[in-house]
């Protein structure tokens, strides 16, 4: 009996000890490096477009949920005379030749900018939406506002980190990883849309603008890829 | 714009009269129905008109761009058809808003529909991939279609300006469901799940990864061809279960091939005796053997037939040249504990010493009942054995030997040299055989404590001698010793008579003491009928009646013999000198002239008082010692 027991733990012991092996294996074959580590597995400037395409296509696609969940019946504004984002300002390639002809620093350069630019709306839209007492279902809106706004801090670290790299293997000569913002004040972009609170049809204003932008930096990426990677299927 | 429009409308139908009969009316409204892009860089906006209110009716397209007040008409009404406008890459400006509006314009008015907001980013609708090519293959024997596609040629996936994932589904003829898979970006898909000899429909379609699903891809048609492996495969799975199930019968056969044998090979039955129930030996309860060896009419007093009662007896000759001999029911007893053959195996079937074993058990009954027809006390082998115990103990008693004839005991003691392995295999032979032979012993109601003890006595002493059984056996073991009851020792130091196996004995009825050894030891050899033993001549087997009971081994090494009438008295055993060899002969008498003197030394009417009731006489043979 009592060999039995110990036999029982023993083999519990040898199982763990073996899936340990395994993780810790599996974990060295690819880890993320982050800062110098010795034994990295440092990945690819393809493997760094796939991530940063994958994260961009994701944000437009919470954004879009977002921006369905809003009444289609909200009166739009009337933008007729006046620019509808805040973002008007910055000079982006509406055409597929136009993209092209921009070359891939100023591609970069565009995406960034964009990337920047939302950083402070978003987290200003989540803070507002979190505020908003009125909707029962706000509490989803909210939890998806947060969730864009991480996903365009991580991208515009990727962005960098993608640019930078090419960079280095001598495509982006001209890149500069330094962009001046648009807008000293950091809460100027929001008051765009509304000076003080943002209320449920500021959010669709804000959302809408976003949906598009989100859709331009995903595009621009798959063409900085493309151009970077030319292959028959990209 | 809009306002001038209409009220240069209005004007043009005040203007017109209204005296003409005809009802005419200005057309209603127009509805933008949809607008589609097929790789973003155009697009097309398609309206639906409504009643033209019997006049002939234009409709123009305007559209504002991205909150501009500038007012656009359609550039292209033609290339895509009736009631559309065509945007081509010129015109056409991505994530830009383009505010729509349709007018209806006949000569009584003019109609406008309510404007859209479209973003061609939004409306991507791409055409259906083409080259829609399915190819079936075959992977280890199974075949399986390769589906493969081109993605529509308009739109630029190449420079990433799109991307587009795929759909495909499959379907066999004639059937209703379709099987749907996603396939993602990748132009190729693998289909596994098919039927041989079926005739598949595939169809592909694909979409942005923000957009619209394109139309289903114009259906491919495949045909599958036979394939024999399917069905190769079945068989092999037929087989396997087969074999499985024929494996468990085998098996299931082999676990009942016992009852089976006996099932379709009945053993032959053999004799037995009537009202005899042999399973009373082997539960060993002396109270059911006595009682079931009471037999009230046996033995029969006239014409018995000795012949059958030949071979319980053991007959012991004593003369000078003629040795004694001893009738051991060799393993008689102990085989038939140990035999397979149960009681309705025929004789032919089992060994002989199964036979002798049951006649052993006869043997005892009949002794038995003769015993009590005498008025003797009946006394089993067990009885001799507990006798000679009890000689030994007490330093008795000189046995008398029968000159005719000894009481065969059955042969439990030989039985034990054959089972030298082990001491334990020894003693429990032992036992059993002593149980076998003790059983049917016939204890009088009034038997004495000693009687009652004798068995448990006599087994305890058994088992000692077990223990001893090697020890012997290396040591004299030259000879054999008479068997069961000679095993066992009178001395009192009880060492246990090496019971060795009477080489080449077979189960007959008779032993023939070979020689005495210096040690006092009877060897005893088997006698055949057929085959002399040992010795040249043979013995002269004296069937008869005649047998008596070995009261007990004298002092002298005579082996005392209890008759009936009298008991003699024989010389005493010398136990104590015999020590380690076999005592069994030695209860015999050990020397055959102590077995001549004792048979001159019959001491007539000197009844010594029997320790237990163990000696027995066969009142009707009676032996009558020979004299010498």
């Amino acid at each position: 009996m009592d060999s039995l027991v110990v036999l029982t733990v023993l083999t519990w012991f040898a199982v763990i000890a073996l899936m340990y092996l395994k993780y810790s294996v599996m974990a060295d074959a690819a880890p993320i490096c982050s800062y110098g580590q010795a034994t990295c597995h440092v990945p690819s400037l393809a493997d760094l477009f796939d991530r940063v395409i994958q994260q961009s296509s994701r944000m437009h696609g919470i954004s879009t949920d977002l921006h369905s969940e809003f009444d289609h019946y909200l009166p739009s504004k009337n933008f007729i005379g006046k620019q509808r984002c805040h973002t008007y300002a910055i000079l982006t390639p509406d055409d597929k030749e136009k993209a092209q002809r921009l070359g891939r620093e100023q591609l970069t350069e565009v995406i960034l900018r964009l990337l920047m630019a939302w950083g402070d709306p978003l987290s200003q839209l989540h803070w507002s939406m979190s505020q908003d007492q009125n909707q029962d279902f706000n509490q989803y809106r909210s939890n998806k506002a947060l969730e864009i706004s991480d996903i365009v801090r991580e991208l515009k670290d990727g962005v960098i980190k993608v640019a930078e790299r090419m960079k280095r293997l001598g495509l982006n000569g001209n890149f500069v990883s330094y962009i001046s913002p648009e807008n000293v004040d950091p809460f100027s972009a929001i008051s765009f849309y509304k000076r003080g609170e943002l209320n449920s049809v500021d959010h669709q204003d804000l959302l809408y603008c976003f949906r598009r932008d989100s859709h331009k930096v995903k595009t621009y990426l798959r063409i900085l890829k493309c151009s970077t990677f030319p292959t028959l299927d990209c | 714009m809009t306002e001038i429009v209409k009220c240069a409308l209005l004007l043009a139908l005040f203007s017109v009269p209204c005296t003409r009969g005809t009802r005419y009316s200005p057309p209603d409204k127009p509805k933008l129905t949809s607008c589609r892009s097929p790789e973003k860089e155009t697009f097309t906006c398609w309206w639906q008109p409504g009643h033209d209110g019997g006049l002939p009716t234009t409709y123009a397209l305007y559209y504002l761009k991205d909150n501009s007040d500038t007012i656009y008409e359609c550039p292209d009404y033609h290339t895509a058809g009736e009631n559309s406008c065509f945007f081509n890459k010129n015109d056409t400006s991505v994530w830009v808003n383009y505010n729509i509006t349709v007018v209806a314009t006949n000569a009584l008015g003019s109609n406008f529909s309510d404007p859209e907001d479209v973003d061609v980013a939004y409306i991507v609708q791409p055409h259906t991939p083409e080259n829609v090519t399915v190819n079936v293959m075959e992977d280890k024997g199974w075949p399986f279609l390769r589906v493969s596609w081109e993605s529509p040629h308009k739109a630029d996936i190449r420079s990433g300006w799109i991307t587009l994932i795929y759909e495909l589904r499959v379907k066999l003829e004639g059937e209703e469901e379709w099987e749907e898979h996603h396939a993602g970006q990748q132009k190729m898909f693998n289909i596994f799940s098919i039927r041989s000899g079926s005739t598949y429909l595939v169809q592909v379609r694909c979409k942005p990864d923000h957009g619209f699903w394109s139309e289903w891809s114009s259906t491919t048609y495949v045909k599958v061809p036979e394939y024999f492996f399917r069905e190769r495969s079945l068989w092999i799975l037929v087989m396997i279960f087969s074999s499985f199930t024929l494996i468990i019968l085998l098996w299931i056969v082999h676990m009942n091939s016992h009852s089976l044998k006996h099932c379709l090979l009945p053993p032959v039955p053999g004799p037995k005796i009537k009202g005899f129930d042999q399973q009373i030996f082997k539960n060993g309860r002396s109270d059911e053997i006595l009682s079931a060896l009471m037999v009230p009419n046996f033995p029969p007093t006239k014409s018995s037939n000795y012949e059958d009662l030949l071979v319980e007896y053991l007959e012991v000759y004593v003369s000078e040249e003629q040795e004694l001999i001893l009738e051991e029911s060799k393993d008689s007893c102990l085989k038939s504990d140990s035999s397979t053959c149960d009681s309705d195996s025929g004789r032919g079937s089992c060994d002989s010493h199964t036979l002798l074993t049951d006649k052993c058990g006869e043997a005892k009954r009949e002794r038995r009942a003769s015993g009590e027809d005498s008025g003797m006390t009946i006394e089993s082998q067990k009885g001799w054995e507990e006798e000679a115990l009890s000689y030994t103990q007490e330093d008795v008693a000189t046995p008398d030997v029968s000159s005719r004839r000894v009481k065969t005991w059955p042969s439990v003691f030989s039985t034990v040299p054959q089972y030298t392995t082990s001491p334990l295999d020894q003693k429990t032979s032992l036992e059993l055989s002593k149980q076998h032979c003790l059983s049917d012993t016939l204890f009088p109601p009034g038997s004495s404590t000693k009687e009652v003890l004798g068995p448990n006595y006599w087994e305890f002493d058994l088992s000692n001698k077990q223990s001893h059984l090697p020890q012997p056996q290396t040591h004299g073991s030259q000879q054999l010793q008479a068997h069961s009851d000679v095993n066992i020792s009178y001395t009192g130091n009880k060492q246990v008579p090496a019971l060795l196996q009477l080489p080449g004995f077979k189960s007959t009825e008779y032993v023939e003491v070979q020689k005495v050894n210096q040690e006092d030891m009877v060897i005893l050899q088997p006698v055949e009928s057929d085959n002399c033993g040992r010795d040249e001549e043979c013995p002269h087997v004296l069937q008869g009646e005649d047998y008596s009971k070995v009261k007990g081994v004298g002092s002298d090494n005579l082996l005392l013999l209890q008759s009936g009438v009298k008991a003699r008295m024989g010389d005493e055993m010398e136990a104590n000198g015999v020590s380690e060899s076999c005592y069994t002969s030695s209860s015999f008498a050990t020397t055959q002239k102590h077995i001549d003197s004792m048979h001159s030394a019959t001491i007539p009417g000197q009844e010594e008082p029997i320790r237990a009731t163990t000696g027995y006489v066969d009142t009707t043979t009676m032996f009558t010692l020979p004299m010498y």
